[in-house]
């Protein structure tokens, strides 16, 4: 026979009751501001998906079952536009996770000289108001900007980043380089978190720089890695503010930029159609949580939490 | 602990009465078309601009000095200007409408801009009726022109038609002869040959006057297509609706309001513009209008590198950037029929507003009393026709060169009907999707517009059938 064991609570004594109700005093302000700019409204666009609510609309609001998640499914543009966001993430997850951790690699390295000046270089470009940055790109990838000044001048014919449905892709991929500073500055908090006495160990054991990496660096980072890409996940469906900026929200060139989010947009604010806005809105929500949730299910075999018992 | 209390509890309750006191309605309680009496405050009117023109820094001063003007002649009504630039207006003002937080009157906006919110405007007509206000100044085309079904949705203000826009120096350098200003007149070739004045001789004439950096035109052997420092033709590039109707007036509704049907006038313009860029190229693709040399301030009239450019009189803003050349012809004729697109703004009320009655009497202001001085800042033509010789007078002060404005009077009478930005089924989706072919055109080569006409009718027609 099993042994149930069930956990006794130990009551509370009176001076930590008292205690936890000023703690619920204090996160007060939290707790009213989380209900009512989030969870209410989150709630309330769950309900408006079996609604009918759109702004132009000339017959009352009614409740109309799932005709907004049927009319999901045969919108060709809203999945699409998933597509558009699922190209670009293929591009951007590698680039925002890989590249950072390579940099503060390269800034931590004892061996690369005025790091110090090497890591207010690359996280100075992050402070860059970000629209600010999306329209200086801009100048630089069009077709007589610098870029391709740049690529003309070592014998490469350049493409039209901003106008070929193609290549608009990669540079959007190239001007996000410009938002890496804040990972680069994790990535090496979490390098110099590393016990020093691993590396030591390793040295020992004959280990050189390929293999201190591979069995020292990347498992010790792994929390810093997984907590990246987890952010880098939920920022890439979110993308939506530099194509905006860049092209109107239009989704030029020929709907090449129309991101999930862009047409979600759209649908709630030209299209003024609240209720197939909302639903979208779902879907994205339901799409990041599964993306999210199949990451923490698959980081169980990579992520190495030092202090894990 | 009780101290902590004690300090705690009152700085909740000033948090709630703070709180309380933000989320407070101040329209609360005045009602649906109250009117406030002189010993009350002065009901707020909000006027939010910019769904079409308004937006520039000098168009800014000149509405808000109306808006001065006005809360000094009276004291019962207290107007304030909300700009918001025209890139953004639309979804800031569905986003207010959405919230409940919508603005009383929203102008100037173009029949395109209103129909984007169909369904939305307050029908002006009991309150023209109520206060007597006077139509009889207007054509009653102009006037039915914002009658949307019973609905009349405005009182017209300003007309913005379509001329031909040239540079008389490029013509002259290559030789050839000012294109027609009169309708009807034919172009007068060099060798005294003369030709029907449509797109056709405006192609030919196109060709001659795109020139490559080594001064060659389009029709010369060894002419450099990817080097070429002057085009001879821009039409109206914003809209691929406003391409269509210069050649024909028509809309995308078949006339059921459920079946799509591209007019063959439209169709005919797009593979024009199409073939134009890169079949012929004498009309810019939308890389090379991306660039800062021929992208003058979002037309390319206004770099000074196009010799020739169908487009809207609000264009005047600044096509003084085209230098000092310029002039004005008529619109060429497709098929022997001769269209000028024309836009027309005005103001509107919100359906929802809720002081009607006083945002009536400043609608009355901006389309009376203020007009004169609203329409030179806007660079629009009056719909009141007693106004539009002094308006023209006012105009041509702006520029140093001698423009025949008489171009623009007489483009009036070949406006579009049914006009190009009517209201249609779904029309911001259609809209979406018509600047996305309208992209997809400018930018990729080799496209079959036959094909791409049949596809963008079906994708218009699966999304009304949605």
């Amino acid at each position: 026979m099993t042994a149930i064991r069930t956990r006794r609570r130990i009551p509370m004594t009176l001076m930590a009751r008292r205690e936890a109700r000023h703690g619920y005093l204090f996160i007060l302000p939290w707790i009213i501001g989380f209900l009512a700019f989030t969870a209410i409204p989150m709630a309330a666009t769950f309900v408006f998906t079996f609604l009918n609510i759109s702004l132009n609309q000339q017959e009352p609001i009614a409740f109309v079952g799932l005709d907004n998640y049927r009319r999901l499914l045969g919108d060709e543009q809203a999945w699409s536009s998933l597509g558009v966001t699922f190209r670009f993430a293929l591009l951007w997850l590698p680039v925002v996770i890989v590249v950072p951790f390579l940099l503060a690699l390269a800034v931590n390295s004892k061996s690369i000289r005025g790091s110090s000046l090497m890591r207010v270089l690359l996280f100075m470009p992050y402070v860059v108001p970000f629209v600010a940055s999306a329209l200086i790109w801009q100048n630089m990838l069009v077709d007589n900007g610098w870029v391709n000044r740049a690529l003309g001048w070592i014998g490469i014919s350049p493409p039209s980043w901003l106008n070929d449905p193609t290549w608009v892709i990669p540079g959007l991929v190239m001007m996000g380089f410009w938002g890496l500073g804040a990972g680069i500055i994790i990535n090496l908090a979490g390098l110099r978190g590393i016990p020093t006495e691993l590396y030591d160990a390793a040295r020992l054991d004959g280990a050189g720089w390929w293999r201190q990496l591979r069995h020292v660096t990347i498992p010790m980072m792994s929390p810093v890695l997984f907590y990246t890409m987890i952010l880098a996940v939920v920022e890439v469906m979110q993308y939506f503010l530099v194509p905006l900026v860049l092209f109107n929200g239009t989704g030029d060139p020929a709907g090449a930029t129309r991101f999930f989010n862009l047409y979600l947009y759209q649908t709630f604010f030209t299209y003024q159609e609240m209720s197939y806005g909302s639903t979208l809105a779902w879907l994205l929500f339901v799409i990041t949580l599964v993306v999210t949730l199949l990451l923490f299910r698959v980081s169980r075999h990579w992520v190495h939490y030092a202090g894990e018992r | 602990m009780n101290r902590i209390r004690s300090r705690l509890l009152p700085a909740l309750a000033a948090t709630v009465l703070a709180l309380t006191a933000c989320s407070s309605d101040p329209g609360t309680g005045t009602g649906a078309g109250k009117s406030a009496d002189s010993n009350t405050a002065p009901v707020e009117i909000r006027w939010f601009c910019c769904l079409g023109t308004g937006e520039q820094a000098e168009q800014v001063k000149a509405q808000q000095k109306v808006v001065n003007d006005f809360n000094a002649s009276q004291r019962k009504i207290k107007v304030s200007l909300e700009v918001v630039s025209y890139n953004n207006a639309r979804d800031t003002l569905s986003t207010q409408i959405a919230s409940g937080n919508g603005p009383d009157i929203a102008g100037p906006v173009g029949i395109g801009g209103a129909a984007a919110f169909h369904g939305q405007w307050l029908d002006l007509g009991p309150l023209i009726k109520e206060s007597g206000f006077d139509l009889s100044p207007f054509a009653a085309g102009s006037v039915d022109l914002y009658k949307i079904g019973e609905v009349q949705e405005g009182i017209p203000f300003a007309i913005y038609p379509s001329m031909m826009f040239y540079k008389a120096d490029m013509f002259e350098e290559a030789g050839l002869n000012e294109p027609p200003h009169k309708y009807g007149e034919k172009y007068k070739w060099p060798d005294g040959r003369e030709s029907e004045w449509n797109y056709e001789t405006l192609k030919e004439l196109a060709l001659k006057l795109t020139v490559d950096k080594n001064g060659k035109d389009a029709t010369e052997a060894g002419f450099d297509p990817k080097n070429i420092v002057q085009y001879g033709f821009e039409p109206s590039r914003d809209d691929l609706r406003y391409q269509g109707a210069a050649f024909g007036a028509g809309t995308l509704d078949s006339g059921d309001g459920k079946t799509v049907k591209i007019p063959d006038s439209y169709a005919d313009a797009w593979r024009y513009f199409y073939d134009g860029m890169w079949k012929d190229k004498f009309i810019m693709t939308g890389p090379v209008f991306e660039t800062d040399q021929f992208n003058g301030e979002g037309a390319a009239f206004f770099s000074g590198h196009v010799a020739m450019s169908a487009n809207f009189l609000w264009t005047t803003y600044g096509v003084a950037g085209a230098g000092k050349d310029w002039n004005l012809a008529a619109m060429p004729s497709h098929k022997g029929k001769t269209t000028s697109p024309t836009s027309a703004d005005t103001f509107r009320i919100l359906a929802k507003s809720k002081h009607p009655k006083e945002a009536f009497e400043f609608l009355s202001y901006l389309v009376g009393k203020a007009s004169k001085e609203l329409l030179t800042a806007y660079g629009a033509m009056p719909a009141r026709t007693a106004d539009q010789d002094a308006f023209f007078t006012t105009l041509a002060t702006q520029f140093t060169n001698t423009v025949d404005w008489q171009v623009t009077k007489d483009s009036v009478q070949f406006a579009d009907n049914p006009h190009s930005e009517s209201h249609t089924t779904k029309y911001n989706q259609t809209i979406t999707i018509l600047g996305t072919y309208r992209s997809r055109w400018m930018t990729q080569p080799g496209l079959n517009m036959d094909d791409e006409l049949a596809k963008l009718q079906k994708e218009i027609q699966t999304v009304w059938n949605g």
